[in-house]
């Protein structure tokens, strides 16, 4: 089922024109990884704020306060551009360990953000410290594990 | 010893050994790289953003800068310890791909920009209209070291 969805998509003029023409992938790729530069710089930013080690003349609130509208902009970029690019070679993703893998740990960073949006992203007071510790930490390795098995997946056999 | 001779030596040196040995070396010293450059460039990018009035307005650039500091130099110190490791692996030819010589021509000028000009410009008690002049070079600079460095793969 999802096997000829992605054979469908394979076969799609989209597909079909990133996956040939020559400077179409590297362009793609090329903003996927300006965007992870703005994109991570600024979740870094933060976990390392709420990890207590740096930046600590800003308050926890006010970083992450100025820092959203940067986040959803390099997020949105990283999330269309890194479509577009699965667009190209679905069949090989389906096939990919480390593909699933990195949608796992994303479907993750959905769970971290319910379990702490309230107690610390979004909360107006100072959120308690050793809990924020906690979303800085688990932030910092689940963003380390997206961008490993992201790489992975060039290499999956 | 010529370039080509050191091109070779950096290809027998045990670094390069480990490089080329298991397959999860290269991409996690990638994967590393990568992190590293969103320290570097994410933490630069805020100062930048800063400096052109488009975030983090609550904070002089100044302040910021000399915050985010300590992790920008992280982040180099990730990007020249990486780098040289991915070289290693396959040093001649990486020598003689045009995009590498773009990417390292760029890097060199952008770190040397940033530790001077961009510097000053940041801690400047009124950036100004010099502030966005920086902040835009900046940008510019550090996502030509980023789209050449992406572009070693398809040349």
């Amino acid at each position: 089922m999802l096997l000829s969805f992605c054979q469908w998509l394979q076969e799609t003029d989209v597909s079909v024109a990133i996956r040939e023409g020559a400077l179409l992938y590297p362009i793609i790729g090329g903003i996927h990884l300006l965007a992870i530069a703005l994109f991570g710089g600024m979740v870094l930013a933060s976990d390392v704020r709420m990890l207590g080690w740096g930046m600590r003349r800003e308050s926890i609130t006010d970083l992450i306060g100025q820092l959203r509208v940067w986040k959803w902009i390099g997020g949105v970029v990283v999330v269309v551009t890194g479509l577009l690019l699965a667009w190209c070679e679905p069949i090989k993703l389906y096939h990919s360990r480390s593909f699933w893998i990195k949608m796992t740990l994303l479907a993750l960073v959905g769970v971290h953000a319910l379990i702490f949006h309230r107690s610390v992203y979004g909360s107006t007071a100072a959120p308690d410290t050793s809990r924020a510790k906690l979303a800085g930490f688990l932030s910092l390795l689940l963003w380390a594990g997206i961008v490993f098995s992201g790489r992975l997946i060039a290499f999956d056999s | 010893m010529t370039i080509l001779g050191i091109m070779q030596w950096l290809e027998a040196s045990p670094a390069a050994n480990a490089m080329n040995g298991p397959e999860w070396a290269f991409p996690l010293v990638e994967s590393l790289h990568f992190i590293g450059f969103a320290f570097l460039i994410g933490t630069i990018a805020i100062v930048d953003l800063r400096l052109l009035g488009l975030g983090m307005r609550r904070q002089p650039a100044a302040q910021l800068e000399s915050d985010l500091r300590p992790w920008t130099w992280a982040g180099l110190a990730i990007m020249l310890i990486t780098g040289p490791l991915m070289f290693s692996a396959d040093a001649t030819r990486y020598y003689v791909n045009p995009s590498f010589r773009i990417k390292i021509t760029c890097l060199a000028i952008a770190i040397v920009y940033n530790f001077t000009l961009h510097h000053m410009a940041a801690r400047s008690e009124k950036p100004g209209a010099a502030g966005i002049l920086a902040a835009c070079v900046s940008l510019l600079l550090w996502s030509s070291v980023l789209g050449a460095g992406r572009m070693i793969a398809f040349v």
